[in-house]
């Protein structure tokens, strides 16, 4: 593999996603969904009291980007983070473009590699808009007042500011499992709707597994009990233990996905 | 011109399940020459050209092209070779020079030099005027020039081509051919899949001809016209039964009556024309003389079939292989 061989396969995957509607609806409906969720929840009478910091929602703009953030870990995350690693391999098989592409002077490695960094990048991206997006929603339709965190104690905007955002750079690490999890299943199934939508669905499923208590060992290893991780930031004192050991098994999901993806791809014969 | 050969493939095998597609393949194509590789539907061609190009993995054999030993389908193809298999197939939502530039940048190619070599193919096959239009909306026609293209941007030294004219009108075509023996001429090897004998014969120096995954024949188009049997011509005369009776003893020629009226001839050009001139001299009209099965095509038919029968008693009597290869030879 070379840095310029990756660079190569990184640009044509990007250009490539730039010319697709899909990828514009999908970054303007992480541009545009928060204004519309926090323009919603200022005119109506009722709050989102069963959600974390739901109460809070018309007293601190800071507190609808954490809303959001409960919401989205429900599957609007793993849809993100596999709506591109989902679909980037399989669609060289719906196009019958692999003996296009695995032709040119690149080898298996540097197409792998490019096209995995391009769905990181892009789940990376998506999450950053839509983290901006939900705090700038909150701050302009809502306000900058101080944010009463999980413990009742007040924090300033600024305090409130950085830990929303830590927040939400904790989501990074099992969104990137996802985005592995929706790559394995795009380059072995090579359907994009099985690469998509699996990592949706089982997404789901540890969602309701953590809802109806299970083995705690057993709830630990989901990569869903990493989204939740972000709890230990809006307390004091904060407690980071559950960040660590979520980012652990995020990144195991990360690398055997991509492991058995590559060892795939680089044994498979391109014979359709 | 280099010292090697372009490709340099040897005893190459693949297997897919129980079913041996390549059964120690050898194929050897040289510098400015174009190289026919022929053989009825399902024979091998297309999975011999994906193990070459590296999209197939080998069992077994060695592979050189442009002198450099590829040991996996994982390595990078190198410079100078291009092609492309079976039917073309390209991003639809990219229109076609976004689909070129696309390959020419993983070709390694900076932006401006990925937009001269894309004018200069589009030129080359006749697509400039729809070059900006989506794929998309293509023909297969246009889809088959476009390929055509995705090869000439890497400057081909090796260039295979997979039944190339499929899917293109009369002009295309021509202009295909036109195109590969150019490119041969300027010294690009160029390996031309086909099961059409007539474009190989008039194409191609050299030829290899696959069937069930085995050679049955390899070298010069000449040296296989040496050994065509002599062309059939189909008759059509005043008085068939006179014309047997003129045909009876004569050296060179053996007619049959026809299955749909008329008579079958196989000759030479010579015997024929003799045959011809002795009708009219009997008295017998002739009324239709035409070309039936050709020469090379015949070869064909009796090198493809002599090989599938050869499978066949090889089923029986569990013939070796290597006996196999000394009877087809």
């Amino acid at each position: 593999m070379s840095i310029r061989g990756l660079g190569a396969v990184v640009t044509v995957e990007s250009l490539k996603l730039l010319r697709q509607i899909r990828t514009h609806v999908v970054l303007a409906a992480c541009v545009f969904g928060p204004f519309a969720f926090a323009a919603a929840i200022r005119v109506q009478s009722s709050l989102p009291t069963d959600t974390l910091f739901g109460r809070s929602v018309k007293d601190s703009g800071f507190a609808v980007p954490l809303v959001i953030l409960g919401f989205a870990a429900l599957w609007a995350f793993p849809l993100l983070a596999s709506l591109v690693g989902g679909d980037i391999f399989s669609a060289e098989d719906r196009y019958n473009t692999w003996k296009m592409v695995l032709t040119r002077s690149r080898s298996r490695a540097d197409v792998f590699t490019g096209k995995v960094v391009t769905a990181l990048g892009f789940s990376a991206v998506a999450i950053v808009i839509l983290a901006v997006s939900s705090m700038t929603a909150g701050v302009l339709i809502v306000g900058v007042d101080p944010l009463v965190d999980l413990s009742g104690f007040v924090r300033s905007p600024d305090q409130a500011l950085s830990r929303v955002a830590l927040a939400w750079v904790s989501i990074l690490p099992p969104a990137f499992a996802f985005t592995a999890f929706g790559v394995l299943l795009s380059v072995v199934s090579r359907s994009s709707v099985v690469g998509i939508g699996v990592p949706v669905v089982v997404g789901l499923t540890m969602q309701l597994f953590a809802l109806v208590d299970g083995p705690e060992a057993l709830r630990r290893l989901l990569i869903t009990s990493a989204f939740g991780t972000w709890h230990g930031l809006l307390t004091e004192p904060p407690f980071y233990e559950p960040l660590y050991h979520g980012a652990v098994i995020s990144a195991a999901y990360f690398v055997v996905c991509l492991a058995i993806a590559y060892g795939s791809l680089r044994r498979r014969d391109i014979a359709g | 011109m280099s010292q090697h050969a372009a490709i340099e493939a040897t005893g190459v095998r693949k297997r897919f399940g129980t079913r041996d597609v390549l059964c120690d393949v050898d194929l050897v194509a040289h510098h400015g020459r174009l190289h026919g590789l022929l053989g009825p539907n399902g024979a091998g061609k297309t999975t011999l050209l994906r193990v070459l190009l590296g999209l197939v993995r080998r069992d077994a054999g060695a592979v050189r092209l442009l002198g450099s030993a590829i040991e996996s389908n994982t390595e990078v193809i190198p410079e100078g070779v291009a092609g492309c298999v079976e039917a073309p197939s390209f991003y639809p939502y990219l229109t076609g020079r976004q689909n070129l530039s696309a390959f020419g940048r993983l070709d390694g190619r900076d932006r401006s030099g990925v937009q001269r070599r894309i004018d200069d193919a589009l030129e080359h096959v006749g697509l400039g005027a729809q070059a900006n239009a989506r794929v998309g909306s293509y023909s297969a026609g246009m889809r088959q020039r476009l390929a055509l293209a995705a090869a000439l941007i890497r400057s081909p030294r090796l260039l295979f081509l997979d039944e190339p004219t499929n899917s293109l009108d009369p002009g295309g075509a021509r202009d295909v051919r036109t195109l590969a023996q150019r490119l041969a001429h300027e010294g690009t090897a160029v390996v031309l899949s086909s099961h059409d004998m007539a474009e190989v014969e008039s194409l191609c120096d050299a030829v290899t001809i696959i069937n069930h995954g085995r050679v049955v024949f390899s070298g010069a188009v000449a040296e296989l016209k040496k050994r065509a049997p002599a062309a059939v011509h189909l008759l059509r005369t005043s008085d068939d039964d006179a014309a047997l009776t003129v045909a009876s003893g004569r050296r060179g020629v053996k007619v049959s009556s026809a299955g749909e009226g008329g008579l079958d001839i196989t000759a030479d050009v010579d015997a024929l024309d003799a045959y011809v001139i002795a009708l009219g001299q009997a008295g017998v009209a002739v009324r239709a003389l035409e070309s039936r099965v050709r020469s090379l095509e015949s070869l064909f038919l009796e090198l493809t079939a002599r090989a599938a029968a050869g499978e066949e008693s090889e089923a029986v009597s569990q013939a070796s292989d290597e006996q196999m290869s000394v009877a087809l030879s």
